[in-house]
């Protein structure tokens, strides 16, 4: 009955309009399209992924294989399972032109293809010829190459130029490679050729680096999971690896999934500071409407059917507002789709996707009643004594245990929600405790200004010094801003800050440190044969600082103690693919052994193993465990015998497996060399090496470096665009809190000109009271990001923090500005209202 | 003697506001028998729209009873005491306090709404036509002036029939002479519904019309005369 009267009365009070919810309104709406559009972008990659699978891919399933071909008896499966196959081969190596007097050389990761290449999709070149016919051999193979790497060579179509010793003619330009996601992270452009045209350039030999994938094409009504099951019986063991078009670019999906939930997380910490706008918007609504409430309350209304008078409004409110984000978050993508599309290695699938408006929906729902039910808890407790004398309701304290415990169960849902919808729950919970700290830091900062204010507002110094202490007064007393903007600009500076701070790190973590100490060359390929004139060139330069050397092999980690790898560790990285492992007979220099012994230099024993520490640790290993090491096909179960040290962040020779040399004895393998240099002697280096050893490839760690930062330049640009709505959504709760505080400045600025105060003594007490709260919130910012960047940088990047005051000082002036701006603009129209109307009227 | 529908034994108020306590009312008593129109007058801050107040329930007394129709106010909690006021009584205010996004209909119909009255909008009608505002049903209070806001809130408060009306300087806001029509439509629903009324004035025309007068000063009964023997 009462809910029904309750609907009845909250109809008749929602025709005042939604005015005082505009504040409200964009909050809940901007925080919702943000995580609405995130997530519908996400689910528009995967579903891309998906529904690209095989193209992405090159095939139904592709089984890899490393150094090495298919054996007859894997063809002969493939041949008996697929109704086509195709074989290509992927590696790095050096594009060279030869001028007479100038020699360009640059990086290409080469893929050589057969006839039936590409099974699914198409091959786009300039001129738009077919590929067979751009491939085909007349008086020289032919070849096609990315744009981007004729540019830098000089090259166009007809020109010639070589891959190890053998000429190519270009004969087009590559503008998409519908199989470009599934390889992974290239660190140069793609020059596409036949597998047999590369017969003569020696670079596809035993124990040189190179890659094969065969791509089948099954029959309608294969189950994939079964062929795979197969496969993987017959060939694991012998280093191969299966993908399939379920998941044709793990990679591209795991950084997409990983992205979409970071930003997700920082939507939701947007939606928070919503949530503070949507907390004062509805205070603010309330406390409007004490007379109305009290006089309810004076006509017999219980504090039940008043709750929910005003819950039902709210529920409405928060529909709209939902709805439009919804609206807003599902179009924003569909609108940007092209723009989006044109950054992504692959397909996406925009649309409208029900499942993350669903999620944002959910979350932008949840966030409106957690910071919702608090004020509206206490419209119970407004007595209708207030229609007689100005109470505030005398909310004071807690609600009724009720509706705490209601809260509790509103945050556990969206934090487990959060938790278990972004796929990372661990950062979710962290970032909801962050949050959680935040709002508390900053409540207990709001009430320290607010007790220092009111002291010093007090304070004989200030006496004389009206504006500041009007300002001081104002912050301090009762009924004032103080805590909605400490609580909501703070909030929304402090995952500024935090995004901030992890930003520059990672910034600086790829702009300062690896140069200092990265090597100048990484040369790979260097055929046994090759290494002693190799060094002798290298370490004869005087600008040559170092040259390290190491032995080279690639193998899969199978098997840990006898049991397959993945039953025991699961889904670690270096069981993922292939790793490179090497031999040796003493530990490198500066080695660090942290347990076991190094084998004597003659050992001759069964195969013994130096495990990477760290990794070794993730893994669950320890001294004494076997596992066990697919190379080249052949399995060698290796026993460890110490941890040691590696350090991947030195760019140098790092290997996670050091077998005694007697294990890999006769195994066919290339050498690795780090060559570091002064860069006047980089390039007459290169020149001479690769003019010596064409097979030899040259990796510029500086170019390479460059490829990495700009991957992670792309990732710092999207928590840039997170960031960002969280920050529009927090100058919308600013503006939402210097509005609200409009009113009592009109009627401040008209009592201060009555008693004489100009305008200019009115407007710099305003200036000096959003200054004082912008401060308050910027300091807390600072610390909190600090910490928040801290958390994210050591236990998510695992990389070292460094506090960085440039981009924390930044975002706080820039919050203390925005403050300012927000409060002077609303103070503007008090200041040129005449007092007698304002002061009448509030007779 | 009619039996008293109000008692109030030894009543105190003490509020606390940001200067620390204040004492409004030391140890009030009183009865008011059924019927009776009972004028509060005295001097601003002599605690006579705290009285009501009590009177209403709106607001807790810190000591002594208060008892309405049998029912200690005192011991009810806030809910308890928003049914009570919804069943027997019906308050005016000087500021007449209609809900503004209600049309002056609806703002009839609320009380008899919450009381779950079905034809609360029918007496809604009725109540607004026998204040003189048929024509301006579907008015809202801003497009309607003083004394017609009064009147809607006239008729709220009497469109229950409740055995007490409580009315705090209902013509404290209205020039002279729509005051004067205001307490006649006041004083027509009592005689009307045969209510208690209770009004706090500073109005000594208004007070005259009064079966007693209580005077309050410094939070103490000072004076109560009767003006004339009640009905």
């Amino acid at each position: 009955m009462s809910a029904a009267i309750a609907a009845r009365i909250a109809r008749r009070e929602l025709r005042g309009g939604l005015k005082g919810f505009r504040i409200f309104l964009a909050c809940i709406a901007l925080g919702v399209a943000a995580i609405a559009a995130v997530g519908s972008v996400r689910v528009a990659i995967s579903e891309g992924l998906t529904r690209e699978g095989a193209a992405i891919l090159g095939g139904d399933a592709e089984m890899q294989f490393t150094y090495r071909f298919a054996t007859e008896e894997e063809r002969a499966w493939m041949a008996a399972t697929a109704l086509e196959v195709s074989e290509i081969v992927d590696f790095r190596s050096m594009a060279v032109v030869d001028r007479g007097d100038v020699v360009e050389r640059g990086l290409t990761q080469v893929k050589g293809v057969d006839s039936l290449y590409p099974l699914y999709g198409t091959v786009t070149l300039d001129p738009a010829i077919p590929l067979e016919e751009a491939l085909a051999t007349r008086d020289l193979p032919g070849a096609v190459m990315q744009q981007v790497l004729m540019d830098r060579m000089g090259l166009s179509p007809g020109d010639t130029f070589r891959l190890g010793t053998q000429e190519f003619e270009l004969r087009a330009a590559l503008v998409t490679e519908p199989d470009s996601a599934g390889g992974g992270f290239g660190l140069g452009p793609r020059t596409i050729v036949t597998t047999e045209g590369l017969n003569g350039s020696g670079l596809i030999t035993t124990g040189t680096l190179f890659e094969t994938g065969y791509r089948m094409r099954l029959p309608d009504g294969a189950v994939l999971d079964d062929v795979k099951a197969e496969a993987e019986a017959l060939f694991r063991d012998n280093g191969m690896r299966w993908r399939d078009s379920r998941n044709g670019a793990p990679g591209v999906a795991r950084f997409v999934d990983r992205i979409g939930a970071f930003l997700v997380l920082v939507g939701l910490a947007g939606l928070a500071v919503g949530g503070v706008g949507v907390s004062a918007a509805v205070r603010a609504y309330l406390d409007g409407k004490m007379h109305v409430i009290a006089t309810l309350k004076t006509l017999g209304a219980e504090g039940r059917t008043i709750f929910l008078v005003y819950f039902f409004q709210i529920g409405v409110l928060t529909v709209i507002g939902v709805t439009l984000g919804l609206m807003l978050g599902a179009i924003l993508p569909l609108l940007f789709a092209p723009l989006i599309e044109a950054r992504l290695p692959i397909p996406a699938a925009f649309g409208v996707h029900p499942g993350p408006l669903a999620e944002a929906g959910l979350y932008g729902v949840l966030t409106a009643l957690i910071f919702t039910l608090w004020p509206l808890a206490r419209t119970e407790e407004v007595r209708a004594a207030a229609l007689f004398r100005d109470v505030t309701g005398g909310a004071k304290g807690l609600p009724r245990g009720i509706y705490l415990i209601a809260l509790g169960v509103l945050a556990a849902m969206l934090i487990g929600g959060a938790a278990w919808l972004s796929g990372i729950p661990t950062l979710a919970l962290i970032s909801a405790g962050g949050i959680v700290g935040a709002l508390g830091l900053l409540m207990l900062s709001a009430f320290l200004v607010r007790r220092i204010s009111r002291r010093l507002s007090r304070a004989k110094a200030v006496r004389g010094k009206t504006a500041l202490r009007l300002a001081l007064g104002s912050v301090g007393g009762p009924g004032g801003e103080a805590t909605s903007v400490v609580l909501s600009l703070g909030l929304g500076l402090t995952v500024l800050a935090a995004v901030g701070q992890i930003d520059s790190n990672l910034r600086n973590s790829i702009a300062n440190e690896l140069p200092e100490v990265a090597p100048s060359y990484f040369f790979i390929d260097i055929q046994n044969d090759q290494l002693p004139g190799f060094l002798e060139r290298a370490e004869g330069d005087p600008l040559v600082n170092q040259v390290d050397t190491a032995p080279m092999l690639r193998g899969i980690i199978t098997r840990i103690n006898g049991q397959p790898a993945r039953e025991v560790a699961g889904d670690h990285w270096t069981l993922r693919g292939d790793r490179g492992v090497t031999y040796s007979t003493a530990p490198r220099d500066g080695a660090i052994i942290t347990q076991g012994e190094w084998w004597a230099e003659d050992y001759a024993g069964p195969p013994v193993v130096s495990f990477a520490e760290e990794e070794a640790l993730e893994l669950g290993l320890t001294l004494g465990d076997k596992i066990t090491v697919n190379i080249l096909g052949r399995d060698i179960t290796a026993e460890i015998v110490n941890f040691q040290v590696i350090d991947f962040s030195n760019a140098g020779i790092n290997f996670i497996m050091t077998l005694n040399p007697a294990a890999l004895a006769g195994a066919p393998h290339t050498h690795i060399a780090t060559v570091y240099a002064e860069e006047a002697a980089e390039a007459p280096l290169l020149r001479d090496l690769a003019t010596s050893y064409p097979n030899i490839t040259a990796v510029r760690v500086r170019d390479a470096i460059a490829r990495v930062a700009d991957a992670l330049a792309g990732l710092a640009a999207a928590t840039s665009y997170g960031a960002a709505a969280t920050l529009v959504t927090g100058f919308v709760v600013l503006i939402g809190a210097a509005a609200a505080g409009e009113r009592a400045r009109v009627f401040e600025a008209a009592v201060l000109k009555t008693l004489g105060a100009a305008r200019g003594r009115i407007l710099l007490s305003f200036a000096l009271r959003s200054a004082i709260l912008g401060a308050a919130a910027g300091i807390v910012a600072i610390f909190a990001g600090a910490l928040a960047g801290w958390g994210v940088m050591t236990f998510v990047m695992e990389a070292t923090y460094r506090f960085e005051p440039v981009s924390a000082i930044a975002i706080v002036i820039g919050g203390a500005l925005a403050t300012l701006i927000a409060g002077l603009s609303f103070a503007l129209r008090p200041l040129s209202i005449r007092p007698a109307g304002i002061l009448r009227a509030q007779d | 003697m009619t039996a008293p529908v109000l008692t109030l034994q030894d009543t105190k108020l003490t509020l606390d506001g940001n200067a620390g306590r204040v004492d409004i009312l030391h140890g009030i008593s009183l009865e008011v028998p059924k019927g009776e129109t009972l004028g509060l007058i005295g001097p601003s801050g002599s605690g006579k729209s705290s009285l009501l107040m009590l009177m209403g329930g709106l607001e807790r007394a810190t000591g002594g009873s208060i008892h309405a129709l049998g029912h200690d106010l005192t011991a009810m909690n806030e809910d308890a005491l928003a049914r009570f006021r919804r069943e027997h009584m019906g308050i005016v205010f000087q500021s007449f306090h209609l809900i503004p996004t209600m049309t002056a209909l609806e703002n009839v119909a609320t009380p008899l709404e919450l009381a779950g009255k079905p034809d609360a909008f029918e007496r809604a009608e009725e109540e607004l036509r026998a204040v003189g505002l048929g024509a301006r049903m579907d008015h809202y209070p801003s497009q309607m002036s003083g004394g017609e806001q009064q009147r809607v809130a006239l008729a709220r408060a009497a469109a229950p029939r409740p055995e007490i009306l409580l009315a705090d300087e209902p013509t404290g806001n209205l020039d002279g002479a729509t005051g004067e029509a205001i307490m006649d439509v006041l004083f027509g629903l009592r005689d009307k519904h045969g209510s208690t009324l209770i009004l706090v004035t500073h109005s000594p025309e208004l007070a005259a019309r009064c079966d007693r007068v209580v005077r309050l000063r410094d939070g103490r009964v000072d004076a109560d005369e009767a003006r004339r023997a009640a009905e």
